[in-house]
């Protein structure tokens, strides 16, 4: 009776590591294809079902706030919307910046590929996203990416059938 | 004596691997993989934007479908007279509704590729996409087919200001 309480318990733990191998590896080869984009934390991108991969391209970022280039903050909202320019000086003089003055081999890419994406949150208006694309285009920048979300399917279409 | 009895038990027991330090390992990768493991995918949307070096279009097409999103609703026109207007249902742009004429007109013009989405500066991005994606493509449920298939529309789309 008292040795058998004394004996440790012994699992079976076969099936838990089955479960904990499989995970590990979809989880490794998941994490080695690496996003071209990190999904920012403080904007949510809308939702679309378009399936075209992301490319390395110079990042806008403009969240409700603040616009941010290749992660360096350049422009607040609010000036944007308070200015009347067509092109927002700030934003392009960064921009130009980057394609004079190249540092290091992943910014030679990126401002070689002549694009933009813009990371936009849902809530910014539409006049401010289309200064930041004048002054994207203005500044030699041609061709321009909108990012977002991938869903599934378009929701109402899928509610009606 | 006592040994003796130990070493036949042992016999008998199936031979065991000490599994410790693989399960601690396993333990630590796995929440760590599954915070790093990336979920929600990024995909683009490519703009068909008139260059600001190519100056006006050489020759415009004969037909060019625009889907104005105003405050109060939505407008189709074909560049010079309006198709159909649109209001907002419940607050909410009736996407529905221009999806199916979209397709109508999809039906009626089948190689035209061109579109634009004019907004008001007040109008908020995420509308744009949603117009966008209607306007680009429609899901379809066929008859005697479970699935549901992705009809692409006008595809080349360029945005701009409402008038």
């Amino acid at each position: 009776m008292s040795r058998n309480r004394l004996k440790p318990v012994r699992m079976n733990l076969t099936s838990l590591m089955d479960v904990f191998t499989i995970l590990v590896f979809f989880l490794l080869v998941n994490s080695a294809n690496t996003e071209v984009l990190e999904t920012p934390k403080q904007i949510t991108l809308p939702d679309s079902v378009v399936e075209e991969k992301p490319r390395e391209t110079v990042v806008v970022f403009v969240s409700p706030d603040q616009v941010t280039v290749q992660g360096e903050t350049v422009a607040f909202v609010r000036d944007i919307l308070a200015s009347n320019d067509p092109e927002i000086g700030a934003i392009g003089d960064k921009l130009s910046e980057l394609s004079d003055k190249v540092i290091g081999l992943k910014t030679q890419a990126v401002t070689q590929s002549r694009e933009v994406t813009i990371l936009a949150d849902r809530s910014v208006p539409f006049s401010v996203v289309k200064r930041v694309m004048s002054t994207c285009t203005g500044r030699g920048y041609e061709r321009i990416s909108l990012a977002v979300l991938q869903k599934a399917s378009q929701a109402p279409q899928s509610a009606q059938s | 004596m006592a040994r003796q009895h130990h070493y036949r038990r042992r016999t008998k027991d199936p031979a065991e691997l000490d599994m410790t330090t693989f399960l601690n390992l396993m333990v630590v990768l796995v929440p760590f993989l599954l915070i790093t493991a990336v979920f929600s995918r990024i995909t683009i949307v490519e703009l068909n934007l008139p260059s600001s070096a190519a100056g006006a279009a050489p020759s415009e097409p004969a037909l060019r479908f625009e889907v104005i999103v105003r405050e109060q609703g939505l407008e189709i026109t074909n560049g010079t007279s309006m198709i159909a207007k649109l209001p907002k249902v419940e607050g909410e742009y009736d996407l529905l509704a221009l999806s199916e004429l979209v397709q109508a007109l999809k039906h009626d013009h089948p190689d035209e590729q061109d579109a634009s989405v004019l907004l008001e500066p007040e109008i908020e991005y995420d509308h744009l996409i949603r117009v966008m994606d209607a306007v680009r493509s429609a899901e379809l449920t066929q008859p005697g087919d479970e699935g549901i298939t992705r009809v692409a529309l006008f595809t080349d789309i360029s945005i701009g200001d409402a008038p």
